[in-house]
């Protein structure tokens, strides 16, 4: 159908349009930059940064030292927690009841004990079980080790930052396996697949992508939880700062230098995170496969509304 | 065609369901159904929206565990067996097993979306069926030909219309050559204009011979290609028969009433 156009005129056709007067935004905007040249100011001229010192200290051995303890600190955790987590995450989505209430258990003592109280409670496991031992309960020992030599500074770390990321780690993955359209379980159990085919091969993969965002955010939430580690004598970038400040009494300069390396990994790891993500949207419409339904809902009604107008 | 008949001359039926009883909760939903199906018979299953269609065929694939009665696939009694007199559950690698002898169709598709329009085919033959690559391959290219959906084998499901999307569900269910061909409502959630491409495909699968329990609203497509006619209500059969018969001249009130409902022919 064709329409003959009515005319406008010319002085009121919006393509001629100049854009708003924003007078706020100039305001604040001059506001912040006064705000910053301030700051910038306090920080070069303040001569207690002593910028020297941090530079001087940026690449010292012992920081790198400290820096590498962090990451494998960081990156045992993440696997260890990872793991731990998916098999929670299983306990608690079983159908076997007692497996859940243990699960249950787990994340709720583990989620609600702060990680430092956790760490110390761990390095003094020795005072409460001076031994550990490979035996039936109450029954006969097959080997035993002084606790003290098992649970290590190292290990008490490792072992308090772990066992509470599994607990949060499980509910992240729990909720992605709960994201995938139940239809999924049928379809997979009706074609025939075994269970071991229906979560390895049809439930994961759906799952990661509802999984990989809040995952991505424990990756860097764990990095500066490392720091913790610091209290218990492992050294860790914060503990190797602090040991040279302990002796020179450089704190804010070697603080700073602990601020520069834990400000670019998290930069790094953040960028990585996005990559990941990107990756494994790709090909998908906006939303998880759990919003599927209600878009083509939506497509469906507009296809409808389409077909009927 | 009787129900219960133990006729001499005919073979053993496809698919028997025996009183078959299923509870959710106080709501009864199967009470007390019984239905044989011959090989290559076409079972339209029709009735109003909580009369225990859906449920029914969902018994039958196993998807959800019936509460008494019996149902039998080639004489073989479904999810259940005998160990020394006791009848006790299956473990679920046989009733999987069992699965593999029946294709379900469902009415939401479900295919896998992670997977291509191709793999979700060849993956069910290679990991169910034992099938080699290149015979899956092969496979499913011919059953994607036949419901007209061959040359979207690498596409993703999602970036199919819903009927294109059914059809390749047809497809994967079709495609291990199953006992028998089971549809959940294979047209509700589609748009009315692709309704019948999916139609004329489940009327070919018919024609050529398969074994079908089709839950259905579609009466026309009831009329035209079922053999036989199951009309629920209430968790019960309450009229059974021919087709064409049964659907133009209904003997109970039930059935009378709910044609007038949902439109005539």
């Amino acid at each position: 159908m064709t329409l003959t156009a009515p005319s406008i005129d010319a002085a009121e056709d919006v393509a001629q349009a100049k854009p708003r007067i924003r007078v706020w935004r100039w305001v604040t905007g001059t506001v912040f930059t006064l705000f910053a040249i301030q700051f910038a100011h306090f920080l070069v001229t303040n001569e207690r940064f002593e910028w020297p010192v941090v530079w001087e200290y940026l690449f010292d051995k012992s920081i790198m030292e400290g820096i590498r303890t962090t990451l494998t600190l960081w990156l045992v955790v993440i696997v260890l927690g990872t793991v731990a987590g998916v098999c929670v995450a299983l306990a608690k989505l079983s159908s076997y009841a007692p497996s859940r209430w243990l699960a249950t258990a787990y994340v709720s003592v583990f989620v609600a004990i702060p990680p430092l109280v956790q760490l110390i409670f761990w390095f003094n496991l020795a005072y409460l079980q001076p031994e550990i031992s490979i035996r039936i309960p109450f029954g006969p020992v097959f080997h035993s080790w002084p606790t003290n030599v098992v649970i290590s500074t190292w290990t008490a770390a490792v072992l308090a930052l772990a066992i509470v990321e599994s607990a949060y780690m499980s509910e992240i993955i729990r909720g992605g396996i709960l994201g995938v359209d139940a239809g999924q379980t049928e379809a997979s159990k009706a074609v025939g697949f075994g269970s071991g085919v229906t979560f390895f091969k049809i439930i994961v993969p759906q799952a990661l992508r509802i999984i990989l965002p809040a995952w991505g955010t424990r990756l860097v939430t764990v990095l500066k939880a490392t720091s913790l580690v610091s209290i218990v004598a492992l050294t860790d970038l914060l503990r190797s700062v602090q040991e040279i400040y302990n002796v020179t009494y450089q704190t804010i300069p070697l603080l700073l230098v602990a601020c520069f390396w834990y400000l670019v990994m998290v930069t790094v790891l953040t960028t990585v995170r996005n990559q990941l993500e990107r990756r494994f949207s790709r090909g998908h419409d906006v939303g998880g496969p759990a919003r599927t339904g209600r878009v083509r809902t939506a497509r469906r009604q507009a296809n409808r509304v389409a077909v009927d107008g | 065609m009787s129900v219960n008949g133990v006729s001499h001359e005919k073979q053993e039926p496809v698919l028997r369901v025996a009183r078959v009883r299923k509870n959710y909760g106080s709501f009864t939903a199967l009470d007390g159904v019984s239905l044989d199906v011959e090989s290559g018979e076409v079972v339209a299953v029709i009735g109003p929206s909580g009369s225990g269609k859906s449920t029914l065929v969902r018994c039958i694939d196993q998807l959800v565990g019936i509460d008494g009665g019996a149902i039998y696939l080639d004489g073989e009694l479904l999810g259940y067996e005998r160990r020394r007199g006791t009848l006790r559950p299956m473990k679920n690698a046989r009733i999987a097993a069992q699965r593999r002898r029946m294709g379900m169709v469902f009415q939401n598709f479900n295919l896998f979306p992670h997977l291509t329009v191709r793999e979700n085919i060849t993956e069910v033959l290679r990991r169910s069926h034992g099938v080699s690559k290149p015979d899956a391959d092969r496979r499913a290219l011919e059953v994607l030909d036949r419901v007209g959906i061959g040359e979207k084998a690498d596409h993703y499901p999602r970036r199919l219309s819903g009927g294109q999307q059914q059809r390749v569900a047809i497809a994967r269910a079709v495609a291990p050559s199953p006992r028998i061909m089971l549809f959940d409502e294979p047209t509700s959630s589609l748009d009315p204009a692709l309704v019948s491409e999916v139609l004329t495909v489940m009327q070919d699968l018919a024609e050529a011979g398969h074994t079908m329990v089709v839950v259905t609203h579609e009466i026309r497509f009831a009329h035209d290609v079922a053999d036989r006619c199951v009309f629920m209500r209430q968790g019960r059969i309450v009229e059974e028969g021919p087709a064409k018969r049964m659907l133009t001249g209904p003997a109970t009130d039930e059935l009378r009433d709910f044609l007038s409902h949902v439109g005539s022919l």
